[in-house]
Parts: C-alpha cells; structure tokens; sequence
C-alpha cells in the first residue's frame, strides 16, 4: 500500500513538472503583458508587480491597434471561405474514392497521396510564379486557394468516415430512384455531420496559425492576418516586451479557447491523422 | 441500368474536376516546376534562363552553409529522438490510474494548438538577455556562471531553438502514444500483473510492442519535421547569427526570396523532396515487411 501511495506522488510530481515547463512560458509572458516600462526592469521577470501597480495599458494599446482589428477580418474572411470548400471538395472526393470503382481512380489517388506528401515550405519557390501570373498575389485569394488544394488532411479523416457507412444505403436510395446528387446531398453529406466538425476545428486551428503562406503572398498592410499582424507588432515594438507581450497573449487566445472547447474533437482527429499508415 | 451507368459517370466527373484541377495546379505543376528550374539559373524576375545541366546540383553539394543547416536539422531529429522515451513514460503514466490524468492530458497537447508565432516570441522573451526569465531563473538557483546570450551565441543558439521545438512538438507524439496505448486490451495487463509483473515489465514487454507501429510512425514523423524546421527559426532568430540556427529548409527559401536564386533553390527543394519520398519507402518497408510481417507470423 505504502508503495502504491509512492509511485502515485512520484507520478504526479512529474505531470506537475510538465505542466510547469507547458505553462512556464505563457505565464511569464502574461506576467510581462501587465507591467509597466519602469516594473519590466525594477521587478523580476519570474514574478508579477505588487497588485496596486498591475496595468493594463498594454492590453489597451494593442487592442486600439488598427490592424489587430483588420487582422481579425482578414483571418476571418480566409478561415470561412477555406473551410466551406475544404468540406464540400473533401466530402464529395473522399465519398467518390471510398464507393466508386472507375478507369484511372488509381492514377487520382496516387496524386492525392503525392500531394500529402510533398514538403509544404519548399513548394512554395515554384507555386509563387503561378499564384502571379493568375495575379492572386497580395490578395486574399492566395492563401484561400492554397488552403483549399494543397491542404488535404480531410481526405483521410473523411475516408476513414464514410469506410464505416453501410452501402446498403446508397444502395436502397438508388433503387428507390434517387440520383447520385440527391444521395451525396441528401443522405451522405448529413451522416458526415461529426467528421466534418473534427475537420472544421483542426483545420481552423492550422488556418489561424499559419505564418508563412500570408506572410509570403500578403505583403500589403491591409491584408494582415492575426498572426502576421504579430510580426509586423514584433518589428515595431524593438525592445518593449511589455506591449509585445500583451500581443502574444491576445494573438493565443483565439485557438486556445476553440482547443478547450473542442477538446475532445482535436484529440480523436489528430491521432485518426496519424493512424492511417 | 445503362441510364443510371451514365449517371454514375457524370457524377463522378462532375464531382471530381474542381478538385482535381486545383490539385493539378497548385501542387503537381508546381513540383514539376521544380525538378525544371533545378536545372535552369532563373532569378525569378528576368524573363529569360538558361539551361545549366548540373551546375546547381554540383554546386548544392558545394555549399558549406547548406551543409551547416543540414547539421542542425541533425541536431533537432537527435533532440526529438531522445524525447521519444520520455514521451513513452508519460503516456503510459496518463493512461494508468492517475488523479487529474484529464487535466495533464489537456495541458500536454496545448503547446501543440498554440500559435507557433506567438510562442517563438514568448521563446525570444524567455531567453532574452535584457530581464530574461531564463536568466533570472538560473540566478535563482546560483548558475550565474552558466548564463549566455542564448540567441545569439552561435554555439547555443541552435540547441535553443531545438528545446523550443520539443516544447512545441512532444505533447502530439504523447497524445499519439496515449491513442495507441489505450488499444492495448486491459485483460492482458491485468492478467500479466495477476503473474506478478511490475510496471516496467508490463512496459518493456507489454506495452511497447503493442505499440510499435505508433513508435515507428512517431520515429518517421520526426525525420520528416527535423528536416522541414522552419517556423522557429525564422521567426526567433532569421537563422541566424550568421547560419549558426538555420536549416535546410530556411535556407532553402532564403535562396529563392532573399538572394533571388531560383534555380539553386529548387535544386535544394528537389533534394528535400527526394529525402521525404526516400523515408517514406524506408518506412512503408520496414512497416509492412518487418513490423507486421511478424506480426501475421505470431
């Protein structure tokens, strides 16, 4: 008994210390984000200001940020439009490779594949010239387009889906005279229902993160998106982590709150991801 | 039946052109592309190339920078690899009987989701020299001594940058390991500890082979991320000082945005894209004629 009581403290001392190493980073960050100039140098970084001299000016300053509001809009308007294509082309294509036999569907799922495994990073040195000549450069476009063909993590979530459909429903709902449209539509669509919310939550979380694509293709100001708009901060701020830091804290918030909410969601989707090999 | 044949084709076409064609446009034409201007010395403005053989790849083999960012590639996969055993024990610990296991699971996947931008910065924060927490944690515990800039001192900066990287990433291989571990069937445990097992028994000859494709899938995974390091180097140092923190993949992308390389470029792109397919054939090798060849066989 006594040994059981030891190796349970020894265990949760050590998930207290990872949860410690988690945490250390982003409270020391909210510790900065409340300082101010003068606290940031006269108090230590490891603790907070004694609670009379605690400001929020910090947090006011970035958030009366004209572009932290454009930022929003931005990732907004990209992360909506993606996600209602990466659905609906996810669907129908993982539907169509899962129940349909046809001439060269081995040549399409083999390009699929290649497309999930091309490195992302590097491609971009050759999809730049054309997301310029079909002149998506620095327009909201570029990264919509890219988002919704090159992100294709859907297909395996969506696969595995439809794999534990009956077709002994499609096959009643054909007998009975319905087309392939009104199937798909009707009947296979709706059943995806909880697939497509794991897919919608992961995928709003890589969106909202994702630094390099706006980066790349959105230089101009007004096309800021919440995590490039955290750069352009960055750069501006040189030296003054206690603004800086109430942007990183802000600029967290967002996926933070879709992740405790969604928890569970993420968690099966993102080892569903990996399973499939 | 002919009819509803018919049908059946034009749904398919239907349904599959939009996607295709993006597929076709923004990701097959543009890795072609690359394996065409690898062999060409474009700047990516002039209208005109010329064709060079093999001069970018002689010369990719040439660069010693490259070779430099390969070697901290290195460091990253050698970092991520060791982790691997902690990760293990500590999905085996939250999968066992623990008070809060819900709580710690949470936290450990939460670096994962966290904005990879925001967290570099609050990385730069920690290990700044000016007020950096870091260093007043080590004058805390008297370690003054051991103080460095540690972003800017090129022989730490890039062992930094890799402890950020597992900051980021361990928490997705311990929820994969957590996944694979829960498939376990509980009666095998329970009948092994009925024998007498110790915990460390169950683990080495239990559960570790029971989990070894998600081992193997985690091993392969880490190649593949040590060798596309990006985000955090580029944002918490440029790669920098010098090319003491960048990789194969940063540099890469300098050569085609900052110094208007393309064709060097795409050669290097090409290069990572041979490596990914060759690991991945390793992998599906090792997977299906190893791991579950024995499998089938026991």
């Amino acid at each position: 008994m006594a040994k059981r009581v030891i190796s349970q403290s020894a265990k949760q001392l050590i998930c207290i210390c990872m949860v410690a190493i988690v945490l250390a980073p982003i409270i020391l960050t909210l510790f900065a984000s409340l300082k101010t100039k003068t606290d940031m140098v006269n108090t230590s970084p490891l603790l907070l200001p004694s609670f009379a001299k605690i400001t929020f000016d910090n947090y006011k300053e970035v958030l009366t940020d004209k572009q932290l509001l454009t930022g929003f809009k931005n990732t907004g308007i990209i992360l909506a439009v993606s996600l209602v294509f990466n659905v609906l082309f996810g669907t129908i294509t993982a539907y169509i490779i899962e129940r349909f036999e046809f001439k060269g569907k081995k040549i399409i799922v083999s390009l699929f594949f290649l497309g999930m495994l091309i490195p992302t990073f590097v491609t971009e040195i050759a999809r730049f010239q054309i997301i310029q000549k079909l002149h998506l450069y620095n327009t909201l476009g570029a990264p919509i387009i890219i988002y919704v063909a090159s992100d294709l993590m859907q297909l395996y979530i969506y696969r595995q889906f439809i794999s534990g459909i009956s077709v002994a429903l499609d096959e009643a709902a054909l007998l009975d005279g319905c087309s392939y449209f009104k199937l798909f539509a009707k009947i296979i669509f709706p059943l995806l229902a909880p697939a497509t919310a794991t897919v919608c939550i992961i995928k709003a979380i890589s969106i909202i993160n994702d630094m390099y694509i706006p980066y790349l293709y959105m230089p101009k100001n007004k096309l800021r998106t919440l995590t490039t708009f955290l750069m352009d901060y960055a750069n501006a701020q040189l030296g003054s982590w206690q603004t800086l830091a109430a942007g990183i804290i802000i600029i967290m918030i967002p996926t933070v709150i879709l992740y405790l909410i969604f928890q569970k969601h993420i968690l099966a989707g993102v080892a569903a991801g990996a399973v499939k090999e | 039946m002919t009819k509803l044949n018919k049908q059946r084709k034009i749904f398919i076409v239907l349904s599959l052109i939009i996607p295709m064609t993006l597929l076709i446009a923004f990701v097959v034409v543009p890795a072609i592309d690359l394996f065409r201007m690898s062999f060409t010395n474009w700047d990516g403005y002039s209208p005109d190339k010329e064709f060079v053989f093999f001069e970018n790849y002689i010369a990719m083999f040439q660069n010693k920078d490259l070779w430099m960012s390969l070697k901290n590639n290195a460091v990253y996969f050698v970092a991520h690899l060791l982790m691997i055993v902690v990760e293990l024990a500590i999905a085996v610990i939250l999968t066992g009987k623990l008070r809060a296991a819900k709580f710690y699971k949470t936290m450990v996947f939460m670096p994962y989701i966290i904005n990879g931008v925001a967290i570099s910065y609050a990385f730069s924060y920690f290990f700044s020299p000016i007020n950096g927490a870091f260093d007043a944690i080590l004058k805390s515990v008297g370690l003054e001594s051991f103080i460095r800039s540690w972003l800017s001192d090129p022989e730490v900066v890039n062992y930094v940058l890799a402890f950020v990287s597992l900051w980021k990433y361990s928490g997705y291989h311990i929820i994969l390991f957590i996944a694979a571990l829960q498939s376990v069937p509980q009666d095998i445990l329970e009948a092994a500890k009925v024998d007498g097992a110790n915990s460390l028994q169950l683990f080495r000859y239990i559960q570790v082979p029971a989990i070894m494709l998600m081992v193997d899938y985690v091993l392969f995974d880490n190649i593949r991320g040590a060798l596309q390091v990006f985000d955090i180097p580029f944002v918490m140092t440029a790669g920098g000082p010098g090319y003491a923190s960048s990789t194969f993949t940063l540099y890469t992308i300098k050569t085609a945005f900052t110094f208007s390389n393309f064709g060097l470029a795409s050669t290097m792109a090409v290069a990572i894209m041979f490596m990914i397919v060759i690991i991945y054939v390793v992998q599906n090798y090792i997977i299906h004629g190893l791991i579950l060849k024995d499998r089938r066989k026991s």
